[in-house]
């Protein structure tokens, strides 16, 4: 089906991702006319039976109909049995995520689609049919204690408090924990080989570790179970976050920080990275190695020469050609980042 | 079965029943939470959009202070409030619960240069974070706050039946985890019902999925004096489609930082209804706009289904984006904001009425059932009032707690309700699913129990309620039999519930033989102060029912009219 809309520069939003052409929310919301037919694939799921299968119903398309009017509609007429979580209705419980055409959205807030292949959230157990299991990121979150400890008493309301202070905190506190963000990123979906907290545990953290009123020593601490610098910068986080979030930008990029000045060990990697950057305008993966792994580099010597037959480092480069035009201009730019900050 | 005990059972987890359990903690008490979704992730505290400034609080003048308290008794209320526990909770969140929320982390609005961002006018607020979002970052505290606390809950959880003691009194709760399938008893002193005041009963309702009137019939069936059932509370502009937006509201409250707010108009293009210019008083102008409302549906140019309008304008997109959500309905949609406005229709919203408490002790009629917040009969609350009674309940309960004891309940009594529920979840009649009975009885609230209704409305109600009782309960089938997250099944135990809360509030409804606020009687259109201004009290007697008139004590506020046209009434 097409749509006669076309997007223009004004109507599109700047949102990474989100506002491709014929994808503006107006072209979203008009694809459809009451009467026509949605088509609908939901992944069923037994746990009991540990049985899975798609069944597709075909649902009879209202004004402005949302994923979630599609999932009540089936669940009235068609399979009485379908498992599916919602209280509220209006983007404020967040227990509605689901994945809709390989993309996560909040059932009530999505415009539904001409066809549409609804599945439960990734990287958490399943129940049944799109119930999941919240508990792994609830006791993630329970495990950051993210709640604020004062170092000075509290003295009365309205205490001293700008907003500019509570600017990245504001943010955070706009999460309405639907877990988008959990199901979307590719780093929780490699499981326990890393030990990273994922986007939506940091976002939740982000609303205390980045309010002034907290504690460094207690942010420190949570900061420590957070495995943030797995985090690869994907932004699938934001892409995805029905608040609109920009949780990379204004959440985990200030949470890095703090780690860094606060646990400068947990950003080795990362500082390691940013002073070769800064000093050659370059990475330079043997640098790298050596800065990171230190002497430990001799002990797996095998990895080294493998790496190095492969081309992947170049100890030439690393130890002749230093100083670059790049170097000076990578030298400029992050010097001139970290005076700004 | 699990059976676990307690000093306290709270069923409810929003901003009365966290409260109160936060406040029995740090009087050393223990409780546990029957919350039937997740800890401030369902029920209607979520919903509460900004918080309203009470006495000297932020500048307030002594004239900004009156204001709240007469919006609280007249405009949210229409004097059926214990004015004496009005003037406990202005006091209290004064000095109490705007301190205690911030020093916990509630981030109130700030500006830039650090000043609290208000609502400029006759009554002022403030938000959580951002306006039209408060209650999400309010309850995300609370539940936060218990897990610190380590309180502990059982989360998507229903309690299904009070359990008595011998002696009749309450001490213990019957519940289903919906999810896993397992029932639970919870041995308790003392029961705290805390489940709220937004049932979805209507069609169009604002109450979250689980929100069914367990409270009220579960407290009914032990015997409890129910109060003033008949109060329900709409909102006037929520958005009319998809359906599941009917929460979705385009606020009318004062905006925050802006002489402005939301302005209504009806099909034809005509303003109606513009709160700055048409309630500058009413600072949650809900009922004043029902009226406004019902004069152009009673002139064909607006249902209360749809066919009318709400926006934003005649403000600046900038105006409205600064401090509130607002605009995100309208973007979300793809409407032009603040250009175009969005069609809207009205919406069950709080139910005024409720179990009747004696609002300094919070203890119901039943001896070890206590009540706080929404689902209490002595005001329309709002989360601040909610809140409150938890702090008044825990002060009750820390009190009354020696004088009860645990004691046994009759073996026979939980197998009776284990039984009843297994027979509920392998239902195999020959009639109708759970869900079509429940949509069928919110047809027929909507239909003959709505905005406006009479006698003969309300009677054929009763009739159809019957019918449904005899005909349909008995013969509901369930396509899936499973423990596991049974959906079915939970609406199979909430429609039993519903039908019987309906019956109460219709039967309440023929009673108040006058129109009063958000309650129009077509039959009579008239506020009557000298008969009505009562407490309409509902108390089982026997198998039957009966009803109680009380009368209020106005200290503070009277109405300045005997009887006057509900319409013309400003409140």
């Amino acid at each position: 089906m097409t749509s006669a809309y076309a997007p223009t520069q004004s109507n599109l939003v700047g949102r990474l991702g989100q506002a491709e052409e014929h994808d503006t929310l107006a072209a979203r919301n008009s694809r459809l006319a009451p009467g026509d037919i949605v088509a609908v694939k939901i992944l069923r799921f037994d746990r009991a039976e540990d049985r899975s299968a798609y069944q597709d119903f075909r649902v009879p398309y209202q004004k402005w109909m949302r994923v979630l009017d599609a999932l009540n509609w089936v669940a009235e007429n068609e399979a009485t049995d379908l498992a599916y979580r919602w209280f509220c209705g209006s983007k404020m419980c967040g227990t509605c995520a689901v994945r809709m055409n390989g993309r996560e959205v909040l059932a009530c807030w999505e415009a539904v689609e001409p066809e549409m292949t609804i599945e439960p959230l990734r990287n958490l157990p399943v129940i049944r049919d799109l119930v999941v299991d919240r508990t792994p990121y609830e006791n993630k979150v329970a495990s950051l204690e993210p709640w604020i400890e004062r170092t000075d008493i509290y003295q009365s309301f309205p205490e001293p408090l700008t907003h500019k202070q509570m600017k990245d905190a504001s943010k955070a506190l706009d999460c309405i924990s639907c877990m988008c963000c959990y199901s979307a990123c590719p780093v929780i979906g490699l499981g326990d080989l890393t030990n990273f907290a994922g986007p939506a545990p940091l976002v939740q953290l982000g609303q205390t570790a980045l309010d002034p009123r907290n504690n460094p020593m207690k942010v420190k601490r949570a900061l420590a179970l957070t495995g943030i610098f797995n985090c690869i910068s994907c932004y699938k986080c934001e892409e995805v976050c029905p608040a609109s979030i920009p949780i990379v930008s204004r959440i985990i990029e200030p949470l890095k920080a703090k780690t860094a000045q606060l646990i400068p060990e947990m950003a080795k990697h990362s500082l390691a990275l940013r002073a070769i950057v800064a000093a050659r305008g370059r990475v330079d993966p043997s640098a790298l190695m050596l800065r990171v792994q230190g002497l430990k580099v001799f002990v797996k010597l095998p990895r080294a020469i493998r790496l190095l037959v492969r081309g992947k480092i170049d100890l030439i480069k690393t130890f002749l050609k230093i100083k670059t035009e790049a170097s000076e201009a990578a030298g400029r730019i992050l010097r001139r980042r970290a005076a700004t900050k | 079965m699990q059976v676990l005990t307690t000093d306290v059972a709270i069923i409810g987890g929003g901003a009365a029943g966290c409260y109160a359990a936060l406040s029995l903690c740090k009087n050393g008490i223990k409780s546990l939470i029957i919350c039937k979704g997740l800890v401030g992730k369902s029920g209607a505290s979520l919903f509460a959009g900004n918080l309203v400034i009470s006495g000297r609080l932020l500048g307030n003048t002594d004239e900004q202070a009156r204001n709240t308290a007469e919006f609280l008794i007249k405009y949210h209320n229409q004097f059926l409030i214990d004015q004496h526990w009005a003037r406990r909770c202005g006091e209290w969140i004064e000095k109490v619960y705007y301190p205690e929320l911030e020093e916990a982390g509630l981030y109130f609005r700030r500006d830039d240069a650090g000043q609290v961002v208000t609502s400029p006018g006759q009554i002022r607020s403030v938000a959580a974070n951002v306006q039209g979002n408060s209650g999400v970052p309010f309850m995300d505290l609370r539940r936060k706050q218990i897990i610190k606390a380590c309180i502990p809950w059982l989360e998507e959880t229903v309690a299904t039946a009070l359990l008595r003691k011998p002696d009749g009194s309450v001490g213990g709760v019957f519940c289903l985890n919906y999810i896993t399938g397992e029932y639970s008893v919870v041995l308790a002193r003392a029961v705290i019902m805390a489940t709220g005041y937004s049932d979805r009963l209507h069609a169009r309702s604002t109450g979250t999925r689980e929100m069914s009137t367990d409270g009220i019939t579960l407290a009914w069936r032990v015997g409890a004096t129910l109060v003033n059932m008949e109060m329900q509370w709409w909102h006037t502009n929520d958005i009319a489609h998809p359906p599941s937006w009917q929460r979705m509201q385009v606020y009318p409250n004062p905006m925050l930082g802006s002489e402005k707010s939301a302005r209504m108009v009806n099909s034809a293009g005509e303003e109606f209804f513009n709160q700055q210019q048409d309630d500058p008083l009413a600072f949650g102008p809900y009922t004043v706009q029902l009226k406004a409302l019902a004069k152009q549906v009673r002139a064909g140019k607006a249902r209360y289904d749809g066919g009318y309008y709400a926006g934003f304008d005649h403000c600046d997109a900038a105006e409205v984006d600064n401090y509130t959500t607002y605009g995100k309905t309208f973007r979300q949609l793809g409407l032009r904001f603040p250009q175009q406005m969005v069609e809207t229709a009205v919406t069950s919203h709080y139910r005024q009425g409720g179990i009747d408490v004696d609002t300094t002790t919070m203890r119901s009629s039943i001896t070890g059932l206590y009540v706080a917040g929404g689902v209490g009969g002595h005001s329309n609350g709002l989360i601040g009032l909610a809140t409150y009674d938890g702090h008044a309940v825990a002060n009750s309960l820390a009190r009354d707690l020696a004088d009860l004891r645990s004691g046994s309940i009759p073996d026979q009594d939980i197998e009776t309700e284990s039984r009843r529920l297994s027979q509920l979840r392998q239902s195999s009649g020959r009639g109708m699913p759970p869900i079509k009975v429940k949509e069928k009885v919110r047809e027929l609230m909507w239909e003959k129990v709505g905005v406006e209704k009479n006698a003969a409305s309300l009677r054929s109600a009763l009739d159809d309620i019957e019918r449904i009782r005899q005909d349909l309960l008995p013969n509901m089938w369930i396509l899936n039999q499973t423990k596991t997250a049974n959906y079915e099944w939970l609406d199979a135990i909430d429609i039993v519930n519903m039908i019987d809360a309906c019956e109460l509030i219709i039967l309440s409804s023929l009673e108040r033989k006058e129109s009063r606020g958000p309650f129009f009687r077509q039959d009579f259109p008239l506020t009557d102060n000298d008969k009505w201004l009562v407490a309409n009290v509902l108390k089982k007697s026997g198998n039957g029912i009966r009803f109680e008139q009380r009368p209020y004590d106005l200290p503070f506020l009277k109405p300045d009219f005997a009887t006057k046209d509900n319409l013309e009434v400003t409140w």
